[in-house]
């Protein structure tokens, strides 16, 4: 089924992360994704590699879970590498045709291989951790500064939870036509691609229709609840940094540093 | 008799292996013989939908078995098309299904996949149109330009139109007004009669479950409660009060005039019924208002 994807979904809990303010959870990830790519040695990987277990025992989240998300990239992960694995400079070690593998080719393979997956499993454990509402309304507050320069900072964020709220909606509806169109012998399964394609017509058409309409009635409804944009609203749910937030922003700083002492001292791989 | 469908300690656990794991059917054994028209009853999220989706192989059950004319659906898994033709399944809210120009095409979808071509898909389609009610001149029109009501009329000849040998109808008549639900109801069982195939009815309607079925499936908590034909089944009235369930309310008001100690049969579920009822008591006493 559609709806078992576990890739971007998030699980209610009440671990140390589910309970960081998100705001803070997003500024750590984008720290750490950015210096995830700044490791220029095995020992600078070593580190980020590190700390997302951390990160992942801390979430309380079943690890299987992640083994799911890693799933889905993992055709990524392999094209990846073995592109790198070939564009190695210095002598060759193995070659055939124009196709040669050098040491420097098989760290840069191997070293890829471990970015993504780090980035993989740390963007699946904040949305594992964040829930859709709580990550746009950090998004908005963190973006809230640009309003200064006329930015539709609120307005960018109500559309994008909008969406998000109705992707799971759009899961679910999908899964319902596609039941009803299997009920009445609709061939999803076999065939060619063309032929596959063209069985998802039955489905792509009342998907339309249905989200058209549910976009209407979501404008209806928020009309009818006067809803005119984001000058002079309140919220409900007020979102604070706290001691633990703190400790994460010492943690992410110790991940930065040792970071950057492991690339000075440590020297170039690749 | 040997039955047609049978049921075997059928369960089905959505999102099994996730936190958001939740039973909805467990260990339902049960078998149905060709011709009846079942009833299906039950408190919402008693798990209804979910039993019969999994008898024409929409979802697979996480245990037990679905076994039609002898032969599990789900032992041939690469055949299991085959049948969805012979176990036809009309959704709760069926209308968003509609997806083709013309409602003609769309009710000739189920058909055409089928096999059916030509002469006999037109007569398929304009037969299943008649069936439910479909003016033809609606035929040629957008199913996007008809009314609820015919959407789902449109919807329902769909699945007919690929004349199952079991037509499973998830509450065909939600929705519509009580004028539209008489009608459509009267004409499923019009092409019950008509067709002679079996028939199972899932509906919130406890007095329209008891004028067409024959037995009732009470589905209670994911599990089935009770199996019995219908004046039985209705004749537990307390019973089912206590699984938020109601009998029809001419059954409610003859059980009380019982109860007040005026001798009028038991079991009475059609209007109809209590009327000749209250009629020959009423000459019995010789009594007329
Ligand atoms: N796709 C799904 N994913 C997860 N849980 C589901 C899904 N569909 C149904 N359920 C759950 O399974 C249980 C049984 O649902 P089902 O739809 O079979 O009930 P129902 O008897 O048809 O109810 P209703 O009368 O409201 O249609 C419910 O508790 C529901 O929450
Ligand atoms: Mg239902």
């Amino acid at each position: 089924m559609v709806r078992d994807v576990s890739f971007g979904q998030y699980f209610p809990g009440n671990s140390l992360i589910h309970r960081l303010d998100p705001r803070a959870k997003l500024l750590i990830f984008i720290a750490f994704i950015v210096i995830i790519f700044c490791t220029f040695n095995y020992a600078a990987l070593g580190v980020t590699a590190a700390f997302t277990a951390l990160f992942l025992i801390l979430s309380r989240i079943p690890i299987k879970f992640y083994f799911k998300s890693l799933k889905v990239i993992i055709f990524i992960v392999l094209f990846t590498s073995v592109i790198n694995l070939f564009y190695g400079v210095g002598d060759p070690i193995w070659q055939w045709w124009v196709f040669k593998i050098t040491w420097d080719g098989i760290h840069r393979a191997v070293m890829v291989t471990i970015r993504i997956i780090c980035l993989i499993l740390s963007s699946s454990c904040l949305t594992f951790t964040t829930s859709p509402t709580e990550l746009t309304d950090a998004i908005e507050r963190l973006m809230s500064p640009l309003r200064a320069i006329r930015f539709p900072v609120h307005e960018i964020a109500m559309m994008m939870s909008l969406a998000l709220r109705f992707v799971p909606t759009l899961m679910e509806e999908t899964d319902k036509i596609m039941q009803a169109q299997k009920a009445r012998g609709a061939d999803m399964e076999s065939g060619n691609v063309i032929k596959r394609a063209r069985a998802l017509v039955p489905v792509l058409v009342p998907l339309f229709v249905s989200a058209f309409r549910r976009a209407y009635e979501i404008a209806t409804a928020m009309e009818c609840r006067c809803y005119r944009g984001g000058s002079g609203r309140t919220r409900m749910k007020t979102i604070h940094m706290g001691r633990r937030d703190v400790l994460a922003f010492i943690a992410i700083a110790l991940v930065i540093g040792g970071v950057i002492v492991c690339n000075i001292f440590l020297g170039k791989t690749v | 008799m040997s039955a047609l469908l049978e049921l075997k300690n059928l369960s089905f656990v959505y999102g099994q292996g996730t936190p958001f794991e939740k039973k909805a059917v467990s260990d339902v054994s049960l078998s149905v013989n060709k011709g009846e028209f079942i009833g299906i009853i039950g408190h919402t999220g008693s798990g209804k939908s979910t039993l019969v989706q999994m008898l024409n192989g929409l979802i697979k059950p996480t245990e037990g078995q679905v076994i039609l004319e002898g032969e599990d659906i789900w032992k041939k898994p690469k055949e299991i098309r085959k049948v969805r033709f012979r176990v036809g399944m009309v959704f709760q809210y069926p209308e968003y299904q509609l997806f083709e120009e013309t409602v003609r095409k769309d009710i000739a979808f189920g058909p055409s996949n089928k096999g059916l071509k030509g002469e006999e898909l037109d007569k398929a389609v304009e037969r299943a149109a008649a069936f439910t009610g479909l003016k033809s001149d609606l035929l040629d029109s957008s199913p996007f330009e008809l009314s609820g009501g015919e959407k789902r009329r449109a919807a329902i000849a769909g699945v007919i139109a690929m004349d199952p040998e079991i037509l499973i109808l998830d509450e065909p008549t939600a929705g519509l007004d009580p004028m539209g639900r008489e009608i459509l109801l009267s004409q499923i069982v019009n092409y019950h009669k008509e067709r002679g195939n079996t028939v199972l009815l899932v509906s919130h309607s406890m007095e329209d479950i008891a004028r067409v079925a024959d037995r009732i499936i009470v589905m209670n908590q994911s599990r089935l409660f009770a199996f019995d034909e219908t004046k039985k089944i209705f004749a537990r009235g307390d019973e089912l009060g206590q699984i938020g369930l109601q009998v029809p309310q001419i059954t409610r008001i003859m059980q009380r005039l019982r109860g007040m100690g005026y001798d009028v049969p038991d079991g009475v579920l059609t209007v109809d019924e209590a009327f000749s009822a209250v009629c020959s008591l009423l000459k019995k006493e010789g009594r007329i208002w």
